[in-house]
């Protein structure tokens, strides 16, 4: 009887510690910024208010709103949202949902630059893809940074407009940077 | 009419062309943003229009996409986003969906959690939060 109680006991303290164990970092202010580059023309916009969670079991998740990338030129931010190209008004959000499969080399305990390399499925335009990239985890006096650069093929989310090849290339950079809490 | 006012009409209606183009399509939609400041805004709080998003995402979508609001609520706190605009969170009734608001320019916003603001910006769509944009304080 005492042996069960204290085999209980154990047990119990080992799920509690279990449940605190998986903590979330999160913010709502992460930064994701595309470039465009070809011959004739170099552009990007940036998006501030992106939502991004992180558990250290090396789940990690990004969404945003389309409305939210800013353009230095208004005229091409209507253009972006308008119905050749990213249609925001029926496909209003993009997101990535995935893990960090080296997580465990990350010591959020200690300060540092951890490589990392995440993968799982970015949707745009109601199109899903798996991605992968690689990043960063910064941790910095307690707080947790991440910071990626990944490239992404517009036709492979069925963005077809007429410019893209010419204007805009088909080859996106995405760069990403959150600042969890 | 001789050849050379000819020539000059053209060098002029071209020079004309060059300048409308440069002007409609780099010059003003890079200098002259939309400002909701003299725009005539909803009003609604910052309670019922997570409510509305939360009950119908598409119909609010409808009633309140790139329009011009102005939303009172009870500030949670105020911050700054990565590029230093300042940034404020509206409290609503459900802890997980608020109004998060992003202010022009790149003065930190002063405001007690627990205070109540009011601000004109422009919405931008719901994610977990309702998202405001571009907005300025109109009533602290």
């Amino acid at each position: 009887m005492i042996k069960t109680t204290i085999v209980l006991f154990f047990l119990n303290i080992l799920i509690v510690y279990s449940i605190q164990a998986q903590k979330i970092y999160a913010t709502k202010t992460a930064q994701i910024k595309f470039e465009s580059s070809t011959s004739t023309e170099d552009f990007d916009a940036t998006n501030n208010q992106v939502e991004s969670k992180l558990s250290d079991n090396g789940q990690v998740e990004f969404k945003l709103l389309m409305k939210g990338f800013v353009f230095d030129n208004e005229m091409m931010q209507d253009h972006f949202n308008g119905k050749e190209y990213m249609e925001s008004d029926k496909f209003p959000k993009a997101e990535f949902k995935g893990t960090i499969a080296n997580i465990a080399s990350v010591n959020f305990a200690k300060d540092g630059a951890y490589p990392i390399m995440a993968s799982g499925n970015l949707t745009i335009k109601g199109i899903t893809v798996k991605e992968s990239a690689a990043g960063l985890i910064i941790i910095e006096k307690g707080k947790v940074n991440t910071k990626s650069s990944f490239k992404i093929k517009l036709k492979d989310f069925g963005i077809v407009g007429k410019d893209i090849g010419t204007v805009i290339s088909n080859n996106i950079t995405i760069t990403v940077s959150a600042k969890y809490e | 009419m001789n050849k050379k006012n000819v020539i000059l009409g053209v060098l002029l209606v071209g020079v004309i062309a060059v300048i409308g183009v440069w002007y409609f399509i780099f010059y003003r939609p890079t200098h002259f943003k939309r400002d909701v400041t003299d725009e005539k805004a909803i009003v609604v709080s910052a309670k019922d229009i997570v409510k509305e998003f939360q009950s119908n995402e598409a119909e609010a979508n409808k009633k309140y996409l790139n329009k011009a609001v102005e939303v009172t609520g009870e500030v949670i706190e105020c911050k700054k986003d990565q590029e230093g605009h300042p940034t404020v969170t509206l409290k609503s009734d459900d802890a997980f969906s608020n109004v998060q608001v992003t202010l022009k320019g790149d003065k930190q916003l002063e405001a007690k959690g627990g205070s109540t603001l009011t601000i004109k910006g422009i919405v931008n769509g719901n994610l977990s939060d309702v998202i405001i944009i571009e907005a300025v304080v109109t009533k602290q």
